[in-house]
């Protein structure tokens, strides 16, 4: 790794409410879970924050060790990619969830044991009296992302961030894992944050969407709005990169040219401007403010789709 | 205990006893080439006395005639009597006498477990910073110095209380048996090798503290120390058994130098003191029991991994 | 050429030093990344303090290390004595320099004894696998269920005390983890390509053991042997602290140990010198063994 100081993520800032599921999409490497880990001052080891990093009126960095750990896992709680490294191979799975309500004594030791069984039953995992004894390996990949959804909203924290939920397992389960997650988050009313470079999941769980490039918010909206009328070139690009079932052979499939820039020496101006099919000469010099483009939608573009006449065939040449 | 378990540790058993019988049979069949009769030279003896007792040990009859009779012994528990005092029978003896040795032992285990395992934590949570480093050095260090100039430098450490609390450092003529008698002994048979346990713990531990489901007990909020000590040093300790084996073979070897140092009546000490006297059917006597020991070892090691590691079943 | 930004001409030069490093021979190589290492360094000085002190006490020391009775006996250091007395009056130091002639030669000679043995029955097992490799290992397996002081105790009693049976002693007990790393490292090797190679031409199996494989297992057995010397000269200071040493009046240290013990309390120097030459001669070739492991595999440093 080239040494030096790297801004995964810079200016990010975004609001959510009870109830909603937000998706934040972008390419690997564009500070997604940069975000999400730092929300949580998890980010590993040489990694620094700086700054102020603020869930409410609450600054995350200015608390001392005994808040923040209160405020992990009862506040705001994760559900990690790969389920198959992230519960502990030694403890057993009931017991993993009823620690992470013990933790909290937001139930006595007593409420916590009893509650670990109705938890599993919640996320659907079938025979959880007898389960909750087994250890990780003895469960399904399916399974285990069950377990980790159930004890991520064993505390009933109000925002759930969700990093991939899906990715690590086979197909044939990832819809039930998101169908669980979205009638979990209605149940509990909490905010949920959807971490995902999945378009298609999006479009079928979110609310809105926030498309992150280079570690900063290049586009938010409704979600709608955003597939329908996406106004940052990168947001179209990596729509228009993606095969969508209901256009069969309509429109070519367009892929985003170069790959994603390196943070220790980001380039001057709009981050996105290098691999930008739509790029202005202001683009080489001046970073574009994220700037209201429709009620609800904003973008960080100093061209915006809409401006331009026929992008299909303007992105060909 | 499962019963796979069971079945596994019967047949480790039976493995045991082999392992025992064969070790114990080489001795047997090595000694009794050794030119000369066994009774030892330094003894001037009257023919006929010498036949008696040629005799009565058996030494009259061709070696592998005796080695049959030791054999059929053996399978009873009957491991002979001894050369030198007449009348005395090994097995009870050696058998009080490994009770000293492993009390002994164990308590080495403990020292070697529990420093090593603090130490390799502590560097490993501290890692880079100069706690780490000094852990570090003091694991070279550690390892370096023998148990028996750990023995030295502890009683010179301690003199003044050592001598007030214990009565003493040689126990052969003040006796054993004091529980305030064995930290010192224990210490420094254990010491050298919790060097090597602090080395492999931090390691293991470094590697531990940066996967996924560390960070996953952080994220839940748990408190630092349920982290470091439910999550990931119980994980971490997973490879450390794995040298338990030949550490418990170590300390062993160990406890042989430091019994005869500091006079405890262990199987160590009777080994050497027979060694000395020429006491054969001792000397062949304490092999067969530090074989099933070893053994055994093996085994209890073998039992804490599935203890440890739910995946591992036998 | 010259449009190129200055980060990328810099990494064009730093190719170019490592096209010239990789001419170095490996050797070479580790013995550069060895000096680097400050331990290791300090190590290899200690040692050669020993090795010359020893070298030094064949044909000098500073009072004879058998005439007893210098001066009161059980002094401490003084200057005409600057390690002191011991209980027969013999002059510590120059007992101190005769048993490092003693630990050097039966740490080198049995690692030296052990590190052949341990090769030899690796490479055949790891080689021939089947049932040369069953009996190999089944003799591993077996010893190493008995605490090897009991075996070399043994075999002193059965072939003397002398030094040359003493190494040997030691050595027939030591062999076992070079073995078991011979054995390990000959078995991963033989699959590599270019042992196939040298098949396929006809290289005579002796050929391919000496000529391929054991090269290539060079590095871990060099760490391996390093190791080995300390631990044999511990064993020895066991041995001879449990009578079984070589025979009074040659000046082991651990003999030196196990006399002034009974005076521990009174003169701890006596037991304190030979002791602290003992772990400082272990601990420099553990550093030195250590240097070269980060120096030979880089990749398992820490």
């Amino acid at each position: 790794m080239s040494s030096g100081t790297v801004h995964a993520v810079d200016g990010i800032s975004f609001d959510i409410d009870r109830g909603e599921i937000v998706g934040v999409v972008g390419e690997s490497g564009s500070g997604k879970t940069m975000t999400a880990l730092s929300l949580l001052r998890l980010v590993p080891e040489p990694g620094k924050i700086s700054g102020r990093i603020l869930f409410g009126e609450q600054d995350v960095l200015q608390m001392a060790d005994d808040e923040i750990r209160e405020f992990r896992g009862n506040e705001v709680a994760m559900i990690f990619q790969d389920p198959m490294t992230s519960l502990n191979p030694v403890l057993r799975v009931g017991f993993q969830v009823e620690e992470a309500m013990d933790a909290h004594r937001r139930f006595t030791r007593q409420q916590s044991r009893e509650r670990v069984v109705p938890m599993l039953q919640r996320v659907r995992i079938p025979a959880a009296k007898e389960r909750v004894k087994d250890f990780p390996h003895q469960f399904s990949g399916g399974m285990r992302q069950r377990a980790m959804i159930a004890m991520g909203v064993s505390n009933e924290p109000s925002l759930l961030i969700a990093d991939e939920p899906t990715t690590a397992l086979d197909v044939t389960v990832q819809a039930s894992i998101i169908e669980l997650l979205r009638d979990i988050s209605r149940e509990l009313r909490a905010a949920v944050i959807l971490i995902t470079h999945n378009m298609a999941l999006v479009a079928s769980l979110c609310n809105r969407v926030i498309v992150m490039y280079a570690g900063r918010i290049v586009e938010e909206g409704p979600t709608r709005a955003i597939f329908k009328n996406p106004q940052h070139p990168y947001t179209w690009s990596l729509l228009r990169s993606m095969p969508r079932v209901d256009e069969v052979a309509k429109e070519r499939l367009i892929s985003i040219k170069g790959v994603p820039p390196d943070l220790a020496k980001p380039p001057a101006g709009c981050k996105f401007h290098p691999r930008c099919r739509f790029r202005i000469d202001k683009c080489f010099t001046e970073e574009p403010p994220l700037g209201e483009v429709d009620p609800g939608q904003l973008a960080r573009c100093w061209v915006l789709m809409k401006n331009i006449q026929d992008p299909e065939s303007e992105a060909m040449r | 205990m499962s019963r796979g378990t069971l079945i596994y540790a019967a047949q480790r058993l039976v493995l045991i006893s082999v392992t025992a019988v064969v070790v114990s049979s080489l001795v047997f069949i090595g000694i009794h080439q050794l030119p000369g009769n066994a009774l030892a030279s330094e003894r001037r003896l009257n023919p006929a006395t010498e036949q008696a007792l040629l005799h009565h040990y058996n030494l009259d009859l061709p070696w592998p005639q005796q080695y049959v009779l030791w054999i059929q012994g053996l399978l009873h528990g009957n491991l002979g009597e001894s050369l030198v005092n007449m009348g005395t029978q090994i097995t009870p003896l050696l058998l009080r006498e490994t009770t000293v040795s492993v009390t002994l032992g164990l308590a080495a285990v403990c020292v070697t477990v529990f420093v090593g395992m603090t130490l390799g934590t502590i560097a490993a949570i501290r890692q880079n910073t100069w706690v780490d480093y000094a852990a570090s050095t003091a694991a070279v260090v550690g390892y370096s110095v023998p148990s028996f100039v750990w023995a030295f430098l502890l009683i010179l450490l301690t003199v003044a209380p050592f001598y007030n609390w214990t009565g003493g450092t040689f126990y052969e003529d003040i006796g054993w048996g004091k529980p305030e008698q064995i930290p010192v002994p224990a210490l420094a048979l254990g010491l050298p090798y919790a060097a090597i346990v602090a080395r492999l713990t931090r390691a293991s531990m470094l590697e531990v503290i940066r996967q996924d489901y560390v960070r996953t007990a952080w994220a839940k909020g748990l408190k630092a120390r349920i982290v470091i000590l439910r999550h990931a040093l119980r994980n971490a300790l997973i490879p450390v058994i794995s040298i338990l084996g030949p550490l418990i073979t170590g300390i062993i070897t160990g406890s042989v130098v430091i019994e005869t140092l500091f006079g405890i009546p262990g199987l160590g000490k009777e080994f050497v003191t027979s060694i000395l006297d020429r006491d054969y059917n001792i000397v062949i006597g304490v092999f067969t029991f530090y074989a099933a020991l070893v053994g055994l070892a093996n085994l209890a090691v073998d039992l804490i991994y599935p203890v440890l590691d739910p995946r591992i079943r036998y | 050429m010259a449009a190129l930004p200055q980060s990328l001409e810099s990494s064009q030069e730093q190719l170019l030093e490592q096209d010239i490093a990789d001419h170095v021979t490996l050797g070479q190589d580790a013995w550069r990344r060895l000096r680097r290492n400050r331990l290791a360094v300090i190590g290899l000085v200690i040692i050669s303090v020993f090795i010359v002190s020893a070298l030094i006490s064949f044909v000098w020391t500073p009072y004879p290390t058998w005439r007893q009775a210098l001066g009161p006996t059980y002094q401490g250091p003084t200057l005409a004595h600057p390690l002191g007395l011991d209980d027969y009056g013999r002059d510590i130091l120059s007992r101190v320099m005769g048993g490092a002639a003693i630990a050097l030669s039966v740490g080198v000679g049995a690692s030296a004894i052990a590190s052949f043995i341990g090769i030899l029955l690796g490479l055949l097992a790891g080689f021939y696998r089947g049932k040369v490799d069953l009996v190999i290992s089944t003799l591993i397996n077996v010893s190493y269920g008995i605490p090897d002081l009991l075996i070399a105790l043994v075999l002193v009693l059965l072939i003397g005390r002398g030094v040359g049976n003493i190494i040997l002693a030691i050595a027939v007990t030591a062999w076992l983890g070079m073995a078991r790393l011979v054995r390990g490292q000959t078995l991963s090797i033989r699959e590599k390509e270019f042992v196939e190679a040298a098949r396929t031409i006809g290289t005579p199996n002796a050929m391919i053991l000496l000529r391929h494989i054991l090269p290539n297992a060079l590095g871990p057995i060099v760490v391996q042997a390093t190791y080995l010397v300390p631990a044999a000269i511990i064993f020895e200071a066991f041995l001879s602290l449990l009578g079984m040493g070589i025979p009074p009046p040659a000046p082991s240290w651990g003999r030196m140990a196990s006399e002034g013990y009974k005076a521990l309390e009174l003169a701890p120097h006596i037991v304190l010198m030979p002791c602290a030459a003992l772990s400082l001669t272990v601990l420099a070739f553990n550093w030195v063994g250590d240097g070269l492991r980060d120096a030979i595999d880089p990749r398992m440093k820490r």
